[in-house]
Protein backbone atom coordinates (compact mmCIF):
# COMPACT_ATOMS: atom_id res chain seq x y z
CA UNK A 1 0.00 0.00 0.00
CA UNK A 2 1.58 3.24 -1.18
CA UNK A 3 2.23 5.89 1.48
CA UNK A 4 4.89 8.53 1.98
CA UNK A 5 6.94 6.01 3.96
CA UNK A 6 6.68 3.16 1.47
CA UNK A 7 7.37 5.52 -1.45
CA UNK A 8 10.54 6.85 0.17
CA UNK A 9 11.81 3.39 1.05
CA UNK A 10 10.97 1.96 -2.37
CA UNK A 11 12.81 4.83 -4.11
CA UNK A 12 15.85 4.45 -1.85
CA UNK A 13 15.91 0.69 -2.30
CA UNK A 14 15.56 0.97 -6.07
CA UNK A 15 18.64 3.20 -6.12
CA UNK A 16 20.49 1.04 -3.57
CA UNK A 17 20.92 3.96 -1.17
CA UNK A 18 19.85 5.14 2.27
CA UNK A 19 16.91 7.59 2.46
CA UNK A 20 18.23 11.11 1.85
CA UNK A 21 17.73 14.13 4.08
CA UNK A 22 14.86 15.34 1.93
CA UNK A 23 13.34 11.85 2.04
CA UNK A 24 13.45 11.95 5.82
CA UNK A 25 11.97 15.44 5.83
CA UNK A 26 9.00 14.26 3.81
CA UNK A 27 8.51 11.32 6.18
CA UNK A 28 8.79 13.71 9.13
CA UNK A 29 6.18 15.98 7.52
CA UNK A 30 3.85 13.06 7.04
CA UNK A 31 4.28 11.98 10.67
CA UNK A 32 3.63 15.51 11.88
CA UNK A 33 0.35 15.54 10.00
CA UNK A 34 -0.63 12.08 11.27
CA UNK A 35 -2.63 13.37 14.25
CA UNK A 36 -4.72 15.61 11.99
CA UNK A 37 -5.27 12.77 9.51
CA UNK A 38 -6.32 10.34 12.20
CA UNK A 39 -8.69 12.91 13.67
CA UNK A 40 -10.29 13.33 10.25
CA UNK A 41 -10.38 9.55 9.77
CA UNK A 42 -12.11 9.06 13.09
CA UNK A 43 -14.70 11.79 12.48
CA UNK A 44 -15.41 10.50 9.00
CA UNK A 45 -15.74 6.89 10.16
CA UNK A 46 -18.19 7.78 12.90
CA UNK A 47 -20.29 9.81 10.50
CA UNK A 48 -19.83 8.07 7.16
CA UNK A 49 -23.49 7.33 6.46
CA UNK A 50 -24.55 10.88 7.23
CA UNK A 51 -21.81 12.47 5.16
CA UNK A 52 -22.66 10.27 2.19
CA UNK A 53 -26.39 10.80 2.47
CA UNK A 54 -26.02 14.53 2.94
CA UNK A 55 -23.77 14.74 -0.10
CA UNK A 56 -26.20 13.10 -2.47
CA UNK A 57 -29.32 14.65 -0.94
CA UNK A 58 -27.78 18.07 -1.34
CA UNK A 59 -26.71 17.22 -4.84
CA UNK A 60 -30.32 16.42 -5.79
CA UNK A 61 -31.61 19.56 -4.15
CA UNK A 62 -28.95 21.74 -5.64
CA UNK A 63 -29.36 20.50 -9.19
CA UNK A 64 -33.03 20.30 -10.05
CA UNK A 65 -32.11 18.86 -13.42
CA UNK A 66 -30.46 15.87 -11.73
CA UNK A 67 -33.72 14.11 -12.27
CA UNK A 68 -33.27 10.68 -13.72
CA UNK A 69 -34.80 10.44 -17.13
CA UNK A 70 -34.89 6.67 -16.91
CA UNK A 71 -38.09 4.71 -17.00
CA UNK A 72 -38.86 5.24 -13.35
CA UNK A 73 -38.33 8.99 -13.68
CA UNK A 74 -37.65 9.24 -10.02
CA UNK A 75 -34.94 11.03 -8.13
CA UNK A 76 -34.84 8.06 -5.77
CA UNK A 77 -33.15 6.18 -8.58
CA UNK A 78 -30.24 8.52 -8.80
CA UNK A 79 -29.92 8.80 -5.04
CA UNK A 80 -29.64 5.08 -4.59
CA UNK A 81 -27.05 4.73 -7.32
CA UNK A 82 -25.02 7.61 -6.05
CA UNK A 83 -25.22 6.71 -2.36
CA UNK A 84 -23.55 3.35 -2.75
CA UNK A 85 -20.66 4.70 -4.78
CA UNK A 86 -20.15 7.86 -2.73
CA UNK A 87 -19.87 5.71 0.35
CA UNK A 88 -17.27 3.59 -1.41
CA UNK A 89 -15.17 6.64 -2.28
CA UNK A 90 -15.49 8.07 1.22
CA UNK A 91 -14.30 4.77 2.63
CA UNK A 92 -11.25 4.84 0.37
CA UNK A 93 -10.60 8.44 1.46
CA UNK A 94 -10.79 7.29 5.05
CA UNK A 95 -8.23 4.56 4.33
CA UNK A 96 -5.96 7.18 2.74
CA UNK A 97 -6.17 9.31 5.88
CA UNK A 98 -5.06 6.30 7.92
CA UNK A 99 -2.29 5.28 5.50
CA UNK A 100 -0.99 8.80 5.04
CA UNK A 101 -0.91 8.53 1.26
CA UNK A 102 -3.17 8.15 -1.71
CA UNK A 103 -2.46 4.43 -2.17
CA UNK A 104 -5.96 3.11 -1.36
CA UNK A 105 -7.63 5.55 -3.78
CA UNK A 106 -4.98 4.96 -6.43
CA UNK A 107 -5.14 1.19 -6.25
CA UNK A 108 -8.82 0.58 -5.58
CA UNK A 109 -10.59 3.65 -6.89
CA UNK A 110 -8.64 5.17 -9.76
CA UNK A 111 -6.28 2.83 -11.61
CA UNK A 112 -8.48 1.23 -14.21
CA UNK A 113 -11.68 2.67 -12.81
CA UNK A 114 -11.59 5.53 -15.30
CA UNK A 115 -11.37 2.96 -18.09
CA UNK A 116 -14.30 1.02 -16.68
CA UNK A 117 -16.46 4.15 -16.46
CA UNK A 118 -15.66 5.00 -20.06
CA UNK A 119 -16.14 1.47 -21.38
CA UNK A 120 -19.53 1.02 -19.74
CA UNK A 121 -20.71 4.58 -20.35
CA UNK A 122 -21.23 5.18 -16.62
CA UNK A 123 -21.74 8.76 -15.50
CA UNK A 124 -19.06 10.36 -13.33
CA UNK A 125 -20.85 13.69 -12.97
CA UNK A 126 -23.03 12.69 -10.00
CA UNK A 127 -19.98 11.49 -8.04
CA UNK A 128 -18.07 14.64 -8.84
CA UNK A 129 -20.99 16.80 -7.80
CA UNK A 130 -21.63 14.92 -4.57
CA UNK A 131 -17.96 14.82 -3.55
CA UNK A 132 -17.65 18.53 -4.39
CA UNK A 133 -20.54 19.19 -2.07
CA UNK A 134 -18.85 17.19 0.70
CA UNK A 135 -15.69 19.23 0.18
CA UNK A 136 -17.51 22.57 0.34
CA UNK A 137 -19.67 21.61 3.26
CA UNK A 138 -16.92 20.68 5.76
CA UNK A 139 -16.49 23.29 8.44
CA UNK A 140 -13.83 23.79 11.14
CA UNK A 141 -14.04 23.64 14.08
CA UNK A 142 -17.67 22.45 13.89
CA UNK A 143 -16.84 19.15 12.15
CA UNK A 144 -13.15 18.75 12.94
CA UNK A 145 -10.04 20.84 13.52
CA UNK A 146 -8.77 23.08 10.74
CA UNK A 147 -5.74 20.85 10.12
CA UNK A 148 -7.87 17.72 9.98
CA UNK A 149 -10.21 19.43 7.54
CA UNK A 150 -7.26 20.38 5.34
CA UNK A 151 -6.18 16.74 5.15
CA UNK A 152 -9.72 15.56 4.44
CA UNK A 153 -10.39 18.19 1.77
CA UNK A 154 -7.12 17.45 0.01
CA UNK A 155 -8.19 13.84 -0.43
CA UNK A 156 -11.68 14.85 -1.58
CA UNK A 157 -10.02 17.05 -4.21
CA UNK A 158 -7.76 14.17 -5.17
CA UNK A 159 -10.77 11.90 -5.69
CA UNK A 160 -12.74 14.53 -7.62
CA UNK A 161 -9.75 15.19 -9.84
CA UNK A 162 -9.15 11.55 -10.58
CA UNK A 163 -12.79 10.64 -11.21
CA UNK A 164 -13.48 13.26 -13.79
CA UNK B 1 -22.56 0.91 -25.92
CA UNK B 2 -25.03 0.92 -23.08
CA UNK B 3 -26.56 4.42 -22.99
CA UNK B 4 -28.90 3.93 -20.05
CA UNK B 5 -27.17 6.56 -17.99
CA UNK B 6 -26.42 9.14 -20.66
CA UNK B 7 -29.55 11.21 -20.38
CA UNK B 8 -29.33 11.89 -16.69
CA UNK B 9 -29.89 15.57 -16.37
CA UNK B 10 -32.94 16.72 -18.33
CA UNK B 11 -31.03 19.67 -19.76
CA UNK B 12 -31.82 21.02 -23.22
CA UNK B 13 -29.00 21.47 -25.71
CA UNK B 14 -29.32 25.27 -25.47
CA UNK B 15 -29.17 25.17 -21.69
CA UNK B 16 -26.13 22.89 -21.67
CA UNK B 17 -24.26 25.04 -24.21
CA UNK B 18 -25.07 28.23 -22.29
CA UNK B 19 -23.83 26.63 -19.09
CA UNK B 20 -20.63 25.40 -20.68
CA UNK B 21 -19.93 28.84 -22.16
CA UNK B 22 -20.35 30.60 -18.83
CA UNK B 23 -16.96 31.54 -17.40
CA UNK B 24 -16.10 29.35 -14.43
CA UNK B 25 -15.87 32.41 -12.17
CA UNK B 26 -19.44 33.42 -13.04
CA UNK B 27 -21.05 30.03 -12.70
CA UNK B 28 -23.96 30.03 -10.28
CA UNK B 29 -23.73 27.89 -7.19
CA UNK B 30 -26.66 25.92 -8.54
CA UNK B 31 -25.08 25.00 -11.84
CA UNK B 32 -22.29 22.83 -13.14
CA UNK B 33 -20.31 23.15 -16.34
CA UNK B 34 -19.07 19.61 -15.76
CA UNK B 35 -22.61 18.29 -16.04
CA UNK B 36 -23.12 20.37 -19.19
CA UNK B 37 -19.97 18.89 -20.75
CA UNK B 38 -21.20 15.37 -19.90
CA UNK B 39 -24.71 16.02 -21.12
CA UNK B 40 -23.80 17.30 -24.58
CA UNK B 41 -23.03 13.70 -25.53
CA UNK B 42 -26.74 13.53 -26.31
CA UNK B 43 -26.49 16.21 -29.03
CA UNK B 44 -24.27 15.23 -31.95
CA UNK B 45 -24.65 18.65 -33.58
CA UNK B 46 -22.09 21.10 -34.84
CA UNK B 47 -23.25 23.62 -32.22
CA UNK B 48 -22.53 21.22 -29.38
CA UNK B 49 -19.19 20.22 -30.83
CA UNK B 50 -18.16 23.86 -31.22
CA UNK B 51 -19.17 24.55 -27.61
CA UNK B 52 -17.16 21.58 -26.37
CA UNK B 53 -14.15 22.72 -28.40
CA UNK B 54 -14.43 26.19 -26.85
CA UNK B 55 -14.48 24.55 -23.41
CA UNK B 56 -11.32 22.57 -24.18
CA UNK B 57 -9.61 25.82 -25.10
CA UNK B 58 -10.38 27.35 -21.68
CA UNK B 59 -7.12 26.55 -19.94
CA UNK B 60 -7.67 27.99 -16.46
CA UNK B 61 -5.80 25.45 -14.28
CA UNK B 62 -8.31 25.44 -11.39
CA UNK B 63 -9.70 22.03 -10.48
CA UNK B 64 -13.24 23.05 -11.49
CA UNK B 65 -12.16 24.08 -14.97
CA UNK B 66 -9.68 21.25 -15.41
CA UNK B 67 -12.34 18.61 -14.97
CA UNK B 68 -14.62 20.43 -17.43
CA UNK B 69 -11.85 20.41 -20.05
CA UNK B 70 -11.26 16.71 -19.58
CA UNK B 71 -14.92 15.85 -19.76
CA UNK B 72 -15.29 17.98 -22.89
CA UNK B 73 -12.44 16.07 -24.53
CA UNK B 74 -14.12 12.79 -23.60
CA UNK B 75 -17.49 13.91 -24.95
CA UNK B 76 -15.89 15.01 -28.23
CA UNK B 77 -14.44 11.50 -28.46
CA UNK B 78 -17.84 9.93 -27.85
CA UNK B 79 -19.34 12.17 -30.53
CA UNK B 80 -16.51 11.09 -32.87
CA UNK B 81 -16.02 14.74 -33.76
CA UNK B 82 -13.38 14.65 -36.47
CA UNK B 83 -13.25 18.45 -36.65
CA UNK B 84 -12.11 18.50 -33.00
CA UNK B 85 -8.92 16.52 -33.64
CA UNK B 86 -6.63 19.60 -33.78
CA UNK B 87 -8.02 20.90 -30.48
CA UNK B 88 -7.74 17.50 -28.83
CA UNK B 89 -4.23 17.06 -30.17
CA UNK B 90 -3.31 20.26 -28.33
CA UNK B 91 -4.08 18.41 -25.06
CA UNK B 92 -1.48 15.70 -25.68
CA UNK B 93 1.23 17.87 -24.16
CA UNK B 94 -0.87 18.95 -21.19
CA UNK B 95 0.70 18.74 -17.74
CA UNK B 96 -2.37 16.98 -16.37
CA UNK B 97 -2.02 13.26 -17.05
CA UNK B 98 -5.78 12.66 -17.01
CA UNK B 99 -6.32 15.33 -19.66
CA UNK B 100 -3.67 13.57 -21.75
CA UNK B 101 -5.35 10.22 -21.11
CA UNK B 102 -8.73 11.54 -22.25
CA UNK B 103 -7.18 13.14 -25.32
CA UNK B 104 -5.47 9.88 -26.30
CA UNK B 105 -8.68 7.95 -25.74
CA UNK B 106 -10.72 10.48 -27.73
CA UNK B 107 -8.29 10.27 -30.66
CA UNK B 108 -8.77 6.50 -30.57
CA UNK B 109 -12.55 6.90 -30.65
CA UNK B 110 -12.54 9.44 -33.46
CA UNK B 111 -9.84 7.64 -35.42
CA UNK B 112 -7.04 9.11 -37.48
CA UNK B 113 -4.26 7.83 -39.70
CA UNK B 114 -2.25 11.05 -39.55
CA UNK B 115 1.25 9.72 -38.79
CA UNK B 116 2.31 12.94 -37.08
CA UNK B 117 -0.52 12.69 -34.56
CA UNK B 118 0.05 8.97 -34.01
CA UNK B 119 3.75 9.51 -33.46
CA UNK B 120 2.96 12.24 -30.96
CA UNK B 121 0.76 9.76 -29.11
CA UNK B 122 3.48 7.09 -29.29
CA UNK B 123 6.06 9.46 -27.83
CA UNK B 124 3.95 9.67 -24.68
CA UNK B 125 5.15 6.13 -23.95
CA UNK B 126 8.51 7.67 -23.08
CA UNK B 127 7.02 10.36 -20.85
CA UNK B 128 6.83 9.56 -17.12
CA UNK B 129 3.55 9.45 -15.23
CA UNK B 130 1.19 8.74 -18.13
CA UNK B 131 -1.64 6.22 -18.36
CA UNK B 132 0.30 3.88 -20.64
CA UNK B 133 -2.49 1.37 -20.87
CA UNK B 134 -4.77 3.80 -22.68
CA UNK B 135 -1.93 5.00 -24.92
CA UNK B 136 -1.19 1.39 -25.90
CA UNK B 137 -4.89 0.75 -26.57
CA UNK B 138 -5.18 3.73 -28.89
CA UNK B 139 -1.97 3.00 -30.81
CA UNK B 140 -3.08 -0.59 -31.32
CA UNK B 141 -6.62 0.33 -32.27
CA UNK B 142 -5.26 2.77 -34.88
CA UNK B 143 -2.73 0.16 -36.04
CA UNK B 144 0.35 2.32 -35.58
CA UNK B 145 3.04 -0.30 -36.22
CA UNK B 146 6.03 2.07 -35.70
CA UNK B 147 5.18 1.96 -31.97
CA UNK B 148 5.53 -1.84 -31.67
CA UNK B 149 9.01 -1.91 -30.13
CA UNK B 150 8.13 0.88 -27.69
CA UNK B 151 4.99 -1.01 -26.66
CA UNK B 152 6.94 -4.25 -26.30
CA UNK B 153 8.92 -2.73 -23.43
CA UNK B 154 5.75 -2.61 -21.34
CA UNK B 155 5.11 -6.36 -21.57
CA UNK B 156 7.00 -6.83 -18.31
CA UNK B 157 5.60 -3.72 -16.57
CA UNK B 158 5.06 -4.11 -12.85
CA UNK B 159 1.60 -2.63 -13.25
CA UNK B 160 -0.26 -5.72 -14.45
CA UNK B 161 -3.02 -4.01 -16.47
CA UNK B 162 -0.33 -2.09 -18.36
CA UNK B 163 1.57 -5.32 -19.02
CA UNK B 164 -1.67 -6.97 -20.09
CA UNK B 165 -2.42 -4.18 -22.58
CA UNK B 166 1.11 -4.45 -24.01
CA UNK B 167 0.95 -8.25 -24.38
CA UNK B 168 -2.42 -7.88 -26.09
CA UNK B 169 -1.10 -5.18 -28.39
CA UNK B 170 1.86 -7.29 -29.48
CA UNK B 171 -0.48 -10.20 -30.07
CA UNK B 172 -2.70 -8.04 -32.27
CA UNK B 173 0.19 -6.54 -34.21
CA UNK B 174 2.18 -9.74 -34.73
CA UNK B 175 -0.29 -12.60 -34.30
CA UNK B 176 1.93 -14.00 -31.54
CA UNK B 177 -0.44 -15.47 -28.97
CA UNK B 178 2.31 -17.09 -26.89
CA UNK B 179 2.06 -14.61 -24.02
CA UNK B 180 -1.72 -14.42 -23.85
CA UNK B 181 -1.85 -16.98 -21.05
CA UNK B 182 -0.50 -14.21 -18.81
CA UNK B 183 -3.54 -12.10 -19.65
CA UNK B 184 -5.81 -15.07 -18.97
CA UNK B 185 -4.06 -15.56 -15.60
CA UNK B 186 -5.03 -12.02 -14.65
CA UNK B 187 -8.65 -13.16 -14.55
CA UNK B 188 -7.65 -14.65 -11.20
CA UNK B 189 -5.80 -11.63 -9.82
CA UNK B 190 -6.72 -10.50 -6.32
CA UNK B 191 -7.31 -6.94 -7.58
CA UNK B 192 -10.81 -6.57 -8.98
CA UNK B 193 -9.80 -3.89 -11.48
CA UNK B 194 -7.03 -6.12 -12.85
CA UNK B 195 -9.62 -8.87 -13.36
CA UNK B 196 -12.07 -6.55 -15.09
CA UNK B 197 -9.43 -5.00 -17.35
CA UNK B 198 -8.01 -8.33 -18.44
CA UNK B 199 -11.43 -9.16 -19.88
CA UNK B 200 -11.17 -6.02 -22.01
CA UNK B 201 -7.78 -7.14 -23.30
CA UNK B 202 -9.07 -10.61 -24.13
CA UNK B 203 -11.89 -8.97 -26.11
CA UNK B 204 -9.40 -6.77 -27.95
CA UNK B 205 -7.18 -9.76 -28.78
CA UNK B 206 -10.21 -11.74 -30.00
CA UNK B 207 -8.85 -14.52 -27.82
CA UNK B 208 -11.79 -16.90 -28.10
CA UNK B 209 -10.02 -19.69 -26.21
CA UNK B 210 -10.44 -17.63 -23.05
CA UNK B 211 -14.25 -17.59 -23.12
CA UNK B 212 -14.65 -20.47 -20.63
CA UNK B 213 -12.14 -18.76 -18.31
CA UNK B 214 -13.97 -15.45 -18.57
CA UNK B 215 -17.15 -17.28 -17.53
CA UNK B 216 -15.37 -18.36 -14.31
CA UNK B 217 -13.87 -14.96 -13.48
CA UNK B 218 -15.15 -13.61 -10.15
CA UNK B 219 -16.29 -10.18 -11.28
CA UNK B 220 -19.80 -8.86 -11.78
CA UNK B 221 -21.63 -10.76 -14.47
CA UNK B 222 -21.94 -7.47 -16.32
CA UNK B 223 -18.24 -7.70 -17.18
CA UNK B 224 -18.36 -11.41 -17.97
CA UNK B 225 -21.41 -11.08 -20.21
CA UNK B 226 -19.94 -8.06 -21.98
CA UNK B 227 -16.74 -10.02 -22.66
CA UNK B 228 -18.45 -13.17 -23.87
CA UNK B 229 -20.94 -11.23 -25.97
CA UNK B 230 -18.30 -9.10 -27.70
CA UNK B 231 -16.07 -12.10 -28.35
CA UNK B 232 -19.04 -14.07 -29.65
CA UNK B 233 -20.01 -11.22 -31.93
CA UNK B 234 -16.62 -11.01 -33.61
CA UNK B 235 -15.92 -14.75 -33.51
CA UNK B 236 -19.24 -15.96 -34.88
CA UNK B 237 -19.37 -13.33 -37.63
CA UNK B 238 -15.86 -14.25 -38.77
CA UNK B 239 -16.59 -17.98 -38.54
CA UNK B 240 -13.86 -18.56 -35.97
CA UNK B 241 -16.29 -19.97 -33.39
CA UNK B 242 -19.87 -21.16 -33.26
CA UNK B 243 -22.76 -20.28 -30.99
CA UNK B 244 -22.78 -23.88 -29.74
CA UNK B 245 -19.21 -23.40 -28.54
CA UNK B 246 -19.97 -20.32 -26.46
CA UNK B 247 -23.51 -21.17 -25.34
CA UNK B 248 -22.46 -23.04 -22.15
CA UNK B 249 -20.21 -20.19 -21.00
CA UNK B 250 -22.87 -17.63 -21.81
CA UNK B 251 -25.63 -19.45 -19.96
CA UNK B 252 -23.35 -20.26 -17.04
CA UNK B 253 -22.72 -16.53 -16.69
CA UNK B 254 -26.39 -15.64 -16.98
CA UNK B 255 -27.21 -18.25 -14.36
CA UNK B 256 -24.36 -16.92 -12.24
CA UNK B 257 -24.03 -19.48 -9.45
CA UNK B 258 -20.92 -18.92 -7.29
CA UNK B 259 -19.93 -22.59 -7.51
CA UNK B 260 -19.28 -22.03 -11.23
CA UNK B 261 -16.76 -19.28 -10.49
CA UNK B 262 -13.12 -19.64 -9.56
CA UNK B 263 -13.15 -17.51 -6.45
CA UNK B 264 -9.97 -15.67 -5.50
CA UNK B 265 -10.72 -14.65 -1.91
CA UNK B 266 -10.61 -16.78 1.22
CA UNK B 267 -11.60 -16.34 4.85
CA UNK B 268 -8.95 -16.71 7.53
CA UNK B 269 -11.57 -17.92 9.97
CA UNK B 270 -15.22 -18.95 9.51
CA UNK B 271 -17.28 -15.74 9.32
CA UNK B 272 -20.55 -15.18 11.14
CA UNK B 273 -23.77 -14.67 9.19
CA UNK B 274 -23.88 -10.89 9.89
CA UNK B 275 -20.35 -10.56 8.51
CA UNK B 276 -21.33 -12.49 5.39
CA UNK B 277 -24.45 -10.36 4.89
CA UNK B 278 -22.25 -7.25 5.11
CA UNK B 279 -19.98 -8.68 2.44
CA UNK B 280 -22.89 -8.60 -0.01
CA UNK B 281 -22.49 -4.81 -0.10
CA UNK B 282 -18.87 -4.94 -1.30
CA UNK B 283 -17.97 -3.30 -4.60
CA UNK B 284 -15.65 -6.23 -5.43
CA UNK B 285 -18.19 -8.83 -6.52
CA UNK B 286 -15.58 -11.56 -6.03
CA UNK B 287 -16.06 -11.05 -2.31
CA UNK B 288 -19.83 -11.03 -2.64
CA UNK B 289 -19.79 -14.37 -4.48
CA UNK B 290 -17.59 -15.91 -1.78
CA UNK B 291 -20.05 -14.67 0.84
CA UNK B 292 -22.97 -16.06 -1.17
CA UNK B 293 -21.31 -19.45 -1.49
CA UNK B 294 -20.45 -19.51 2.23
CA UNK B 295 -24.00 -18.54 3.20
CA UNK B 296 -25.36 -21.37 1.05
CA UNK B 297 -22.99 -23.89 2.60
CA UNK B 298 -23.07 -22.81 6.23
CA UNK B 299 -26.26 -20.84 6.93
CA UNK B 300 -28.99 -22.12 4.60
CA UNK B 301 -31.61 -22.15 7.37
CA UNK B 302 -30.80 -18.86 9.09
CA UNK B 303 -30.10 -16.90 5.92
CA UNK B 304 -33.64 -16.06 4.71
CA UNK B 305 -34.58 -14.04 7.80
CA UNK B 306 -31.27 -12.19 7.65
CA UNK B 307 -31.75 -11.50 3.93
CA UNK B 308 -35.25 -10.11 4.41
CA UNK B 309 -33.96 -7.91 7.22
CA UNK B 310 -31.05 -6.50 5.26
CA UNK B 311 -33.29 -6.01 2.22
CA UNK B 312 -35.71 -3.86 4.20
CA UNK B 313 -32.96 -1.96 5.91
CA UNK B 314 -30.58 -1.20 3.08
CA UNK B 315 -30.31 -3.63 0.18
CA UNK B 316 -33.53 -2.47 -1.48
CA UNK B 317 -31.75 0.77 -2.36
CA UNK B 318 -28.23 -0.63 -2.89
CA UNK B 319 -28.07 -2.08 -6.39
CA UNK B 320 -25.19 -4.42 -5.56
CA UNK B 321 -26.60 -6.02 -2.44
CA UNK B 322 -30.06 -6.01 -4.07
CA UNK B 323 -28.71 -8.25 -6.81
CA UNK B 324 -27.05 -10.69 -4.40
CA UNK B 325 -30.13 -10.90 -2.15
CA UNK B 326 -32.22 -11.76 -5.21
CA UNK B 327 -29.71 -14.42 -6.28
CA UNK B 328 -29.53 -15.94 -2.81
CA UNK B 329 -33.30 -16.29 -2.45
CA UNK B 330 -33.24 -18.24 -5.69
CA UNK B 331 -30.42 -20.57 -4.71
CA UNK B 332 -32.09 -21.10 -1.32
CA UNK B 333 -35.36 -21.89 -3.15
CA UNK B 334 -37.09 -19.78 -0.54
CA UNK B 335 -40.75 -19.68 -1.56
CA UNK B 336 -41.76 -16.75 0.75
CA UNK B 337 -39.43 -14.52 -1.28
CA UNK B 338 -41.73 -14.83 -4.31
CA UNK B 339 -43.18 -11.31 -4.04
CA UNK B 340 -39.76 -9.75 -3.50
CA UNK B 341 -38.44 -11.52 -6.58
CA UNK B 342 -41.46 -10.48 -8.61
CA UNK B 343 -40.88 -6.85 -7.68
CA UNK B 344 -37.22 -7.21 -8.71
CA UNK B 345 -38.25 -8.78 -12.03
CA UNK B 346 -40.33 -5.75 -12.92
CA UNK B 347 -38.08 -3.08 -11.37
CA UNK B 348 -37.45 -0.68 -14.24
CA UNK B 349 -35.02 1.65 -12.51
CA UNK B 350 -31.85 1.52 -14.60
CA UNK B 351 -29.35 0.74 -11.87
CA UNK B 352 -31.35 -2.33 -10.82
CA UNK B 353 -31.33 -3.74 -14.35
CA UNK B 354 -29.10 -6.70 -13.58
CA UNK B 355 -31.42 -7.70 -10.73
CA UNK B 356 -34.20 -8.26 -13.28
CA UNK B 357 -32.46 -11.11 -15.10
CA UNK B 358 -31.30 -12.38 -11.70
CA UNK B 359 -34.91 -12.43 -10.53
CA UNK B 360 -35.95 -14.39 -13.63
CA UNK B 361 -33.37 -17.07 -12.82
CA UNK B 362 -34.32 -17.03 -9.13
CA UNK B 363 -38.05 -17.39 -9.84
CA UNK B 364 -37.29 -20.48 -11.89
CA UNK B 365 -35.37 -21.91 -8.95
CA UNK B 366 -38.47 -21.44 -6.78
CA UNK B 367 -40.42 -23.54 -9.27
CA UNK B 368 -43.65 -21.63 -8.64
CA UNK B 369 -45.86 -21.74 -11.77
CA UNK B 370 -47.38 -18.36 -10.87
CA UNK B 371 -44.14 -16.90 -12.24
CA UNK B 372 -44.86 -18.16 -15.78
CA UNK B 373 -47.11 -15.29 -16.96
CA UNK B 374 -44.84 -12.78 -15.23
CA UNK B 375 -41.77 -14.14 -17.01
CA UNK B 376 -43.70 -14.26 -20.27
CA UNK B 377 -44.27 -10.50 -20.08
CA UNK B 378 -40.48 -10.10 -20.05
CA UNK B 379 -40.27 -11.59 -23.52
CA UNK B 380 -41.25 -8.22 -24.96
CA UNK B 381 -38.30 -6.46 -23.37
CA UNK B 382 -35.55 -4.98 -25.53
CA UNK B 383 -33.01 -5.84 -22.79
CA UNK B 384 -31.27 -8.87 -24.25
CA UNK B 385 -29.97 -10.47 -21.05
CA UNK B 386 -33.36 -10.17 -19.36
CA UNK B 387 -35.07 -11.79 -22.33
CA UNK B 388 -32.46 -14.53 -22.54
CA UNK B 389 -32.74 -15.20 -18.79
CA UNK B 390 -36.53 -15.24 -19.04
CA UNK B 391 -36.29 -17.87 -21.80
CA UNK B 392 -33.98 -19.97 -19.63
CA UNK B 393 -36.34 -19.57 -16.67
CA UNK B 394 -39.44 -20.49 -18.66
CA UNK B 395 -37.66 -23.52 -20.05
CA UNK B 396 -36.75 -24.59 -16.51
CA UNK B 397 -40.37 -24.15 -15.47
CA UNK B 398 -41.35 -26.59 -18.20
CA UNK B 399 -42.95 -24.14 -20.60
CA UNK B 400 -42.90 -25.46 -24.14
CA UNK B 401 -43.21 -23.48 -27.38
CA UNK B 402 -41.64 -20.48 -25.67
CA UNK B 403 -39.38 -19.85 -28.63
CA UNK B 404 -42.28 -19.10 -30.93
CA UNK B 405 -42.25 -15.64 -29.42
CA UNK B 406 -38.74 -14.94 -30.62
CA UNK B 407 -38.76 -12.96 -33.86
CA UNK B 408 -36.30 -11.55 -36.35
CA UNK B 409 -36.49 -8.26 -34.46
CA UNK B 410 -34.92 -9.83 -31.40
CA UNK B 411 -31.33 -9.52 -30.25
CA UNK B 412 -29.01 -11.80 -32.24
CA UNK B 413 -27.95 -13.86 -29.21
CA UNK B 414 -31.59 -14.42 -28.28
CA UNK B 415 -32.27 -15.55 -31.86
CA UNK B 416 -29.31 -17.93 -31.84
CA UNK B 417 -30.51 -19.35 -28.53
CA UNK B 418 -33.95 -19.84 -30.02
CA UNK B 419 -32.60 -21.54 -33.14
CA UNK B 420 -30.40 -23.85 -31.06
CA UNK B 421 -33.32 -24.84 -28.80
CA UNK B 422 -35.72 -25.41 -31.68
CA UNK B 423 -33.18 -27.68 -33.35
CA UNK B 424 -33.01 -29.72 -30.16
CA UNK B 425 -36.79 -30.03 -30.04
CA UNK B 426 -37.05 -31.47 -33.54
Amino acid sequence: MKSVVTTVIAAADAAGRFPSTSDLESVQGSIQRAAARLEAAEKLASNLDNVAREAYDACIKKYPYLNNAGEANSTETFKAKCARDIKHYLRLIQYCLVVGGTGPLDEWGIAGQREVYRALGLPTAPYVEALSFARNRGCAPRDMSAQALTEYNALLDYAINSLS
Amino acid sequence: MDKRFFNFFNLSEDEAIALLDTPQSQISENDSRYIAASHLVNFPTDRSIQALMRAVQQTDPSLDNRIVRRKSVETLGRLQAMQAIPVIRGCLQDEDCYTVENAVWAIGEIGTQDPAILEEVAQLLDKPGQTYRVIIHTLTKLDYAPAIERIRRFMAATDLPTASAAITAICRFTGDYSQMDKVVAMLQNSNVLARRLSIQDLIDAQYYAAIPEIACCPVSLVFRLRGIRMLAESGISSGAITFAAIQPALEQSLRDHPKDLKLVHHYNSPPTLPVLIRELYETDFGRCYLATQTILEQYPDEAPAALFATYEEEARSDYGAHFHVVKLFGWLKHAPAYDLLLEALHNRQPQFQKSRAAAAIALAELGDPRAIPELTTCLTTPIWDLKYAALMALEKLGVTRVYEQVTEADDWLVRLKSQASLQLQF
